[in-house]
């Protein structure tokens, strides 16, 4: 009797440690975060609200969505790096948190390749070189010829922003000077050339598309490869600059060493979620392409980023405490 | 007649069971979020998208615009309550709201600022209805120089802020401007006063400084002298202002609308700038300048009118342009984003009902704030009664949930406790936090503005008096500065030398 109490406990012990096992590998069995970097309300936060609410269906757990803007996305970017390895905090990673920043920041807040886990490729976002009606250019050839004759701005979103690196990308490809003027993100920016006080912007196809559809604003090329489908009489910069592409995107990432089985159901949700058809609209509306990729892809695509943004960030001196 | 059939549209629309009660949710919600300290719309609306998903984009839009003026209204009850404005805009209302409260007349200005807000928000929703397209028009008209010179004009108002010495408002002023420059310089990219704390690299979060510098220091201040406040909560009048009361208030609240309506459109500082510059145009006009810091009842209804109108005419870059005025604007871009309507130009002629729909909706949204806090005042200055030792750990607790909610930044709490302990200090030193705050807001965009427009007119500094709304509001500014410093004016003069000797 003496001996079988403590065996009893012990079994039981080892009994609910398996239970406790079989319990994790069949993440999820909690809520998991997801960390937006960037303040709510903008491109990122919007695919990843609807990214969220699409996986929780899939994963019978609610995937709660946390802002933590700040920092052009390295404060969020910082957290999910930091935090434990158990899949149950992801982060919404952008061409900005995972290729620029790491490049262009002095002191490196994370690693965009060692310190996370991909998870999986979600969209690519097209951006767009539009200019105010009353700019006498109607194509990218044109823009080009007019800034080698007079001294022109273009808005962005900010120093050191995709969009930015958009417009020194193009000038140095073009050949020209263009005087860059950041705003603190699109909204004002797009305030300013909607009043013609700058006349040319380098915007996010999503943030632009109403006024380009409405004519407030005069769309020369996207910056995608081809053309966007949601706009298929513009054309692309690359028609002219042969070469030239440049586009944000969305991706999920977990922090390094998170087991394989939580990245797995992750990815699984996230592909279940892309493959939805209302996700799919939605992301059509927004003109974003549906990427859904392997989170090996996911490893590649970080890398070429970093490949090809280096020499534009170098070109075009930026560079941040 | 277009006018009345859209607007017959709209109240169709916001008439129905579903939004009515969308609407009253979304005010409620408002109400109760503005009056817990520190927890602003910006937070609840971002906490509350997820749920819009499933609703009716008209009917999630309704009840985000409810939130939103509903936490204009319920953040003066704070700031007249316990001096904390949760709101940059009823950072104003503190000023004379908290002295009214001081002297046994919180229900005076929690009904005033009531009455006052109803009013403009009624005025203003009518603004939106007629004019939103040809005034969406005067908004991008202004460019960097204008909105330099629109601060520059700000900055020298403040000045009337002050009832101590002009001298410390100054001071304060430049105080407030120098906190604004902490963060990353946008056209370098250069952190500046950070500590080197990347937390810091966006800035100092606003909510944190003006809960620091009115709340915690008001708390630091009220526990030095437990007595001081036992007296002002024993001795409250009656709830209801007087008829005498009520006619003080006519030209105030009209004034304010005016102001409010006008700056409320512009983007980015315009509605900030409303309730700051009601608050100076009514000092100026008025017979008794001196009661103003000291509990005027027109510097609580002034600002008061004139924030609740700029909160309702800044949805108007909003829903003709697709451009937000502020973030929480920015929320509701995102949230039409989510419901697949694209923010532009083109929602008026293609949404009409939900256009239509969200202005009616203000207007009965306004109605049932008015219906919902005017018996609430009662409640609302039974808490001052509540013990000081019950009710200090709550507003701390609920300050610090409320500024951390904003951009979940344990080091917005740190500033927090700083900004306490300045405000404690400055309120020593018998220094405003008024002028201070106002600094802090409208400095970056001085600053900014100021560097952008110079960089437009390629380093030429005559592009502040050439063009011509930047030459109109620089000769304003002059004006004011005349109307303040010239001896003619006899009786303003001495003013000015009552003040510095207060």
């Amino acid at each position: 009797m003496k001996m079988t109490l403590p065996r009893r406990l012990l079994l039981g012990a080892a009994l609910a440690m398996g239970l406790a096992g079989t319990a994790a590998a069949e993440f999820p069995e909690r809520q998991i975060t997801l960390v937006i970097p960037f303040a709510a309300g903008g491109s990122t936060d919007v695919v990843g609200r609807i990214v969220a609410d699409r996986m929780s269906k899939s994963l019978g757990q609610q995937v709660i969505v946390q802002n933590v803007g700040g920092a052009g996305g390295s404060l969020g970017g910082q957290q999910v790096a930091k935090a434990d390895p158990d899949g149950y905090t992801i982060l919404m990673g952008t061409v900005a948190t995972h290729a620029l920043n790491p490049l262009i920041l002095k002191q490196k807040p994370y690693d965009p390749v060692t310190d996370f886990a991909p998870v999986s490729l979600l969209v690519l976002v097209p951006n767009v070189l539009a200019v105010h009606p009353d700019l006498p250019v109607n194509t990218v050839q044109e823009l080009i010829d007019l800034a080698k004759k007079e001294q022109l701005a273009y808005a962005s979103s900010g120093n050191g922003t995709p969009l930015h690196l958009s417009g020194e990308l193009f000038k140095s490809m073009a050949g020209v000077d263009i005087t860059h003027i950041p705003y603190k993100g699109s909204g004002p920016a797009l305030t300013d050339v909607l009043g013609n006080q700058v006349p040319i912007i380098f915007d996010n196809l999503p943030s632009s598309s109403g006024h380009i559809a409405s004519g407030k604003l005069k769309a020369l090329g996207v910056t995608t490869k081809e053309r966007a489908p949601s706009f298929p009489d513009v054309p692309a910069i690359a028609e002219t600059l042969p070469g030239y592409e440049t586009y944000s995107w969305n991706a999920l990432f977990a922090p390094a060493s998170t087991p394989p089985e939580a990245i797995a159901a992750l990815n699984k949700a996230a592909l279940e979620a892309m493959a939805d058809p209302e996700v799919a609209k939605r992301m059509g509306e927004f003109s974003a392409t549906i990427v859904a990729s392997s989170p090996e892809d996911l490893g590649k695509h970080v890398t070429a980023e970093m490949a090809k943004w280096e020499p534009v960030v170098k070109a075009a001196n930026v560079s941040l405490d | 007649m277009d006018l009345l059939s859209n607007l017959a549209l709209g109240f169709s629309v916001a008439s129905s069971l579903a939004n009515m009660a969308f609407c009253l949710i979304g005010v409620i919600l408002g109400t109760l979020i503005g009056v817990l300290p520190g927890i602003g719309a910006t937070a609840t609306i971002a906490m509350l998208l997820p749920i819009t998903f499933q609703l009716e984009p008209v009917s999630s839009l309704i009840m985000l615009a409810g939130i939103y003026y509903g936490a204009q209204y319920g953040g003066s009850t704070t700031a007249i309550l316990i001096n904390m404005p949760g709101e940059s805009s009823s950072a104003v209302t503190a000023i004379d709201g908290y002295q009214m409260a001081r002297k046994g007349r919180a229900g005076t200005a929690l009904a005033t600022a009531a009455l006052g807000s109803f009013f403009a928000g009624t005025v203003a929703t009518f603004l939106v209805a007629i004019f939103a397209p040809p005034l969406t028009t005067i908004a991008l008209k202004f460019g960097a120089a204008e909105y330099f010179s629109l601060m520059v004009m700000g900055l020298v108002m403040s000045v009337a802020l002050a009832h101590g010495s002009v001298l410390k408002a100054l001071a304060m002023v430049v105080l407030g401007l120098l906190l604004g420059l902490v963060g990353t310089d946008i056209y370098t990219g250069t952190p500046r006063f950070t500590l080197g704390i990347t937390q810091y690299s966006d800035g100092l979060n606003f909510v944190a400084l003006a809960v620091g510098v009115f709340g915690i220091a008001e708390i630091l201040r009220n526990l030095e002298d437990e007595h001081d406040r036992e007296v002002m909560t024993k001795s409250i009048n009656r709830l209801l202002p007087t008829r005498d009361e009520l006619r003080q208030m006519v030209g105030p609240v009209l004034r304010g609308t005016a102001v409010g309506s006008v700056l409320g459109i512009l983007p980015g500082g315009g509605a900030i700038l409303a309730s700051f510059a009601s608050y100076t145009v009514e000092k100026k006009l008025s017979t008794n300048p001196g009661e103003f810091g000291k509990g005027a009842l027109a510097g609580v209804a002034g600002p008061e009118s004139a924030n609740n109108a700029g909160a309702q005419t800044s949805f108007i870059p909003l829903l003709t342009l697709g451009i937000p005025a502020n973030p929480v604007m920015a929320l509701m871009i995102g949230a039409m984003i989510i419901q697949g309507i694209v923010p532009g130009p083109n929602v008026v002629t293609e949404q009409p009902a939900l256009f239509w729909g969200i202005i009616a909706s203000m207007w009965i949204g306004n109605l049932m704030l008015v219906v919902l806090n005017l018996p609430l005042i009662g409640l609302w200055v039974k808490l001052l009664t509540v013990p000081y030792y019950v009710l200090f750990p709550i507003i701390m607790a609920m300050c610090s949930i409320g500024v951390y909610s904003v951009a979940s930044n344990t080091y917005d709490l740190f500033a927090v406790a700083f900004f306490g302990l300045l405000g404690y200090l400055m309120s020593k030193l018998r220094c405003e936090p008024a002028p201070l705050l106002l600094g802090f807001v409208l400095g970056p965009l001085l600053e900014e503005n100021l560097r952008r427009a110079m960089i437009l007119s390629r380093g030429d500094p005559t592009t502040f008096v050439t063009r011509p709304i930047s030459a109109i509001l620089l000769l304003l500014t002059l004006g004011v500065l005349v109307l303040v410093f010239t001896p003619q004016i006899r009786r303003r003069r001495d003013e000015v030398f009552t003040e510095s000797d207060a």
